[in-house]
């Protein structure tokens, strides 16, 4: 059922300013939140996770791009979340990835650059196998 | 296929809360079938779907309980501790909410109330006693 919600999306013309840019940032991010309970349905994630966590895990990948100032890169990024948004909920990724992207890949994430004694050969071994 | 089996009723409690959720979300989304999402313009939401009547009575009769459940929900958001005070008059921005968290704490109420905040509406709250006052408005525009 979310996927009617998505079929209608359309690839929007450049953001004319930052204000813009903004608020289209705030609306995809709504639009990912109304999509996650059938996200859990999808893919069953009810005994792994929860909605509001998952909803946390939506917000601070956002949150990872906070800095970028360049409205042109902001509708690079929203047009590369919307692609990765209509893959979930399509259905083209299985069980261990959403987990593994969304579920887990944030704690390892953090706890291995949390650990300064971790070697850095460690620390890009888990880089590198949950992007 | 992994086999789901819950052990304790709160499993099953929480099992089926997110159930009910899931279903109010749907109606949400299939009411929006032919609608495009665009930033242009305000978006025509219908309100299709309907909270339960237990609900309904205590949201409507009870304004302090939708506040602090409101303010419960605020403080899980922003991981904040159990003895901060938050109150009907604390805004977001001074609990240290930016607005990306702002969006959030909207859309952790939407679900835990069973409801669809119009963008406009999202935009203008502030304080948790303009979150409460909005949900009940929209709680009431829904009832029958």
């Amino acid at each position: 059922m979310a996927n009617a919600a998505l079929r209608n999306v359309k690839v929007l013309p450049n953001s004319a300013n930052m204000e813009e840019a903004r608020h289209r940032v705030f609306e995809f991010f709504r639009t990912a939140c109304r999509s996650l309970p059938s996200v859990m349905e999808i893919y069953n994630l009810y005994d792994v996770v929860s909605v509001s966590e998952l909803r946390s895990s939506v917000a601070s990948q956002i949150r990872n791009n906070i800095h970028v100032t360049d409205p042109k890169v902001i509708d690079m990024l929203l047009f590369k979340g919307m692609e990765e948004l209509k893959n979930v909920v399509d259905h083209s990724k299985q069980r261990h990835h959403i987990i593994g992207q969304y579920v887990v890949g944030r704690q390892v994430q953090d706890s291995a650059t949390k650990d300064p004694d971790t070697s850095t050969f460690l620390k890009n071994f888990y880089n590198t196998n949950y992007f | 296929m992994a086999t789901n089996t819950f052990t304790g009723a709160s499993l099953s409690e929480r099992f089926l809360r997110l159930k009910l959720n899931q279903r109010l979300a749907f109606n949400s989304i299939a009411g929006q079938r032919y609608s495009s999402i665009s930033s242009y313009g305000r978006r025509n939401v219908s309100f299709s779907s309907q909270p339960r009547s237990i609900r309904l009575t205590v949201s409507c009769a009870a304004k302090p309980e939708t506040v602090e459940k409101v303010c419960k929900i605020v403080k899980n958001q922003l991981a904040l501790s159990d003895d901060s005070k938050v109150n009907g008059e604390s805004t977001f921005t001074a609990l240290g909410a930016d607005s990306l968290d702002t969006v959030e704490i909207v859309m952790g109420l939407e679900e835990e109330f069973g409801i669809t905040v119009e963008e406009d509406s999202a935009q203008s709250i502030s304080t948790v006693q303009e979150a409460a006052d909005l949900i009940e408005e929209i709680i009431n525009k829904q009832s029958p």
